[in-house]
């Protein structure tokens, strides 16, 4: 269960860093070759943070505090570093986290 | 019109270079001293656990050895860096050193 | 010294940055390798390849191993300067014992200490310490030299550099300008988080060395941040001894008033005293914990004032599931086993202080953290290199100008603290599997040529780097950096292949067995050789474009003189 919850920590700590690093325009023309609408922005912001706090959520559900803040400030260094790779090396990997927010509500 | 003073001026001649490293390295661990030798030596005087005074110190000092470090070189004046960290350094170490002999 | 603070943080930023950067690359990968330390023992030591084992017990098996144990020579020989005259041939006052596990370790670590009658210092006393398979006792060797927790981990605090303790000063001092690296670091970037993401391979050497030099930084800062920080006040002991200098007299006055609060008497009494089951006091230390719902492991056990009337054993409880060290001691009188005292819960400044030294150290059981802490690490390590690399890209042409031979130093320097450094951790762990079990009598103990084996190879490393550096001064790459990269695509494999034929523990036997230690560090090399690979077969190519972009200019400038 905790292997479980450990990895659905760092799935949503990759997950969020994706969509902040889409919610800015140069990353976004990377991955995307529409443009990045303007209402996006906000919504990709609110996606990402949530998905970095589900997984603090996660980790505080492994272990007890102290433990688990040391485990989400590094999994946050190593997510920030997986997306900041893939960006450089294959963005179009990225294109799933773009697509909810391509076209304009 | 304003004159530049000659302390507003990038200085780099080796002596005042060697002069802010002194003053960020030397002047910073007398300060740091003086600041861990009364921590230790008043919280302890006035009841915190010796070896937790201890660690106070240490901790807060670090952090402030940093802080004197970066002043050493971002400060207009080398002098007064100087004679802040070595005087108030000075000074916190003669207070330790009165509160210790009060003790034992 | 400069018209305003980002200037003055800049200044700071590279030049100490530099010179105290080739030292930071030391203390950085060696403490990466450090958060595996004990692995790194069992592939140097495969007697020791066996499961971690719970403290034994003390009664059948360490005591009679204690009582016969002796400080060394060396250990003699380093205590002697702490002695009025001669030292004593026999140590018979053991002033304390002590026996140390954690989840990770097969082996047991045990010490030792003795009162010398003629120490300068009354209170001083002379220590030893021995390395013991707990199942049956068996001492290991001196010799067998833990690559891991005994050369990796005490160099990235010390360089393995004690004249004078040196080595301590020059990390201690390092660390404080990590720290001040940091703040400047952040100073000076101005896009901080609008670049957060940002690493352009494709562009030329300067910018993508100066992109991956500020994402290293940037994503893992608290880690830098913390890491330097704690390690300074893990031995604020040894920077600012103020409780053993200025202020000893409160110290010693403190340490009678807390012997009288607690009950553990601070000096013997002088009166010989049997002692009573420790393994009874160990089975009721757990009960206790148990009782107040944190049953756990021993991880730390020492007797005081051994054999005296006032004598008393501490146990204390392993620190597996927390982040503090150990904790939860319980203090028993020697003789009879009753119970002196329950430590008390922590204070606030403790609680903080334990949880900074224990963050630090690690001796929890959190192997995702572990991992995340190496990849901190090396991170670290990527964010010194590329600094390395951007100021000499970013001022060659300006020293080639000035015919200085500056860049080509900077470079060589940093090939060997990069490349180089590798290349030593590779080539001590291929000497530690190409040395024989027993040497000629005569020869260094197996251990010390290990450590030859490590500084030879980083010298050569150094001397290559610097005889290929010329063309860095016509603002060229080093071709030392392919040169050592194809090096370790190689070595680092021969290592696996050693470990397979000296000890038969190939990958396929310890992946199947699950045995991680051994493993892992296989695994660990391989990859090593594969992005050594993969970084020479890069490297060499922009090497080929550099020179084929200088003939054809210089082909171009030969028809325009036509």
């Amino acid at each position: 269960m905790d292997n479980f919850l450990l990895l659905a920590a760092i799935m949503l700590c990759v997950s969020g860093m994706a969509w902040l690093a889409l919610a800015m325009d140069v990353h976004w023309k990377q991955v995307n070759s529409g443009p990045l609408p303007a209402q996006s922005v906000r919504s990709l912001r609110i996606t990402g943070y949530s998905a970095l706090f589900g997984s603090l959520a996660c980790c505080l559900v492994v272990d007890h505090a102290t433990m688990a803040s040391l485990v989400w400030i590094m999994l946050l260094a190593g997510s920030a570093l997986t997306i900041a790779f893939t960006l450089s090396w294959r963005p179009h990997w990225l294109r799933v986290f773009a697509v909810p927010f391509a076209r304009a509500n | 019109m304003s004159l530049k003073s000659s302390s507003s001026s990038p200085n780099l001649t080796p002596a005042h270079i060697l002069g802010r490293i002194g003053a960020g390295i030397l002047g910073g661990y007398v300060f740091v001293w003086g600041f861990i030798a009364l921590s230790l030596a008043g919280l302890y005087a006035v009841g915190m656990p010796f070896h937790d005074a201890e660690a106070f110190g240490s901790i807060i000092g670090f952090l402030l050895y940093l802080v004197v470090f970066l002043w050493a070189f971002a400060a207009q004046s080398m002098g007064k860096v100087w004679l802040v960290l070595v005087g108030s350094g000075g000074l916190m170490t003669a207070a330790a050193a009165l509160i210790q002999h009060s003790l034992v | 010294m400069f018209q305003n603070f980002r200037l003055s943080m800049a200044w700071l930023h590279t030049w100490f940055g530099l010179v105290l950067g080739f030292v930071l690359m030391a203390v950085f990968f060696f403490g990466a390798l450090s958060v595996f330390d004990r692995e790194i023992d069992r592939w140097a030591v495969p007697e020791s390849r066996f499961e971690p084992q719970p403290m034994p017990s003390f009664d059948n098996l360490l005591r009679p191993i204690f009582e016969k144990m002796q400080p060394t020579k060396t250990d003699i020989e380093q205590f002697s300067s702490r002695a009025n005259g001669p030292m004593p041939e026999h140590f018979d006052t053991p002033v304390r014992w002590g026996a140390y596990t954690t989840h990770r370790d097969p082996v047991l670590n045990i010490f030792a200490g003795y009162e010398v009658p003629n120490a300068i210092h009354h209170d001083d006393a002379i220590f030893t310490s021995s390395t013991i398979d707990p199942r049956d006792g068996r001492i290991f060797p001196d010799d067998s030299l833990k690559i891991g927790s005994q050369f990796f981990y005490p160099l990235h605090y010390s360089l393995n550099f004690h004249w004078m303790d040196l080595g301590y000063w020059i990390v201690g001092f390092s660390s404080l300008i990590m720290l001040v690296a940091l703040v400047s670091g952040v100073v000076m970037h101005r896009k901080f988080f609008r670049e957060l993401f940002t690493f352009r391979p494709n562009k030329a050497t300067q910018r993508s060395a100066l992109d991956l030099h500020n994402l290293t930084g940037v994503v893992a800062l608290p880690f830098h941040f913390f890491f330097a920080f704690t390690g300074l006040v893990i031995f604020a002991g040894i920077y600012f001894p103020v409780s053993h200098t200025q202020l000893e007299q409160l110290h010693d006055q403190h340490e009678i008033h807390e012997a009288q609060v607690t009950g553990l008497p601070h000096d013997r009494a002088g009166i010989a005293a049997p002692i009573a089951s420790v393994d009874a006091m160990v089975a009721e230390a757990q009960r206790r914990w148990a009782e107040r719902g944190m049953a756990g492991d021993v991880g730390f056990l020492a007797l005081s004032h051994v054999g005296d009337e006032n004598g008393y054993v501490s146990i204390y409880r392993a620190g597996t599931d927390r982040v503090a060290l150990t904790g939860e001691g319980i203090h028993f009188k020697a003789s009879t086993g009753e119970v002196l005292r329950e430590d008390p819960p922590r204070t606030v400044v403790a609680n903080v202080n334990e949880f900074l030294t224990g963050l630090h150290l690690q001796h929890f059981r959190h192997w995702l953290l572990r991992w995340l802490y190496v990849l901190g690490g090396l991170a670290g390590c990527v964010c010194i290199a590329t600094g390395f690399i951007f100021f000499v890209e970013k001022r060659k042409r300006q020293y080639v100008k000035q015919g200085s031979q500056n860049a080509r130093v900077v470079d060589a320097l940093a090939v060997t603290t990069v490349t180089g450094m590798v290349l030593a951790a590779v080539g001590m762990l291929i000497g530690n599997r190409l040395l024989p079990g027993t040497l000629p009598a005569g020869w260094p103990p197996r251990g010390n040529l290990e450590e030859y084996i490590f500084w030879g190879v980083w010298v050569l490393a150094m001397a290559h780097a610097f005889w290929r550096s010329a063309p860095v001064a016509q603002a060229r790459m080093n071709p030392a950096w392919v040169d050592q990269c194809f090096a370790l695509a190689f070595l680092a494999p021969v290592a696996v292949v050693l470990n397979w034929i000296t000890t038969g523990d190939h990958l396929a036997n310890t992946i199947s067995a699950g045995y991680w230690p051994v493993a892992g560090l296989d695994l660990a090399l391989l990859v090593v050789a594969g992005l050594a690979f993969i970084a020479g077969r890069h490297l060499r190519r922009k090497t080929q474009t550099e020179s084929a972009t200088a003939t054809n200019q210089l082909g171009s400038a030969e028809v325009q003189h036509g």
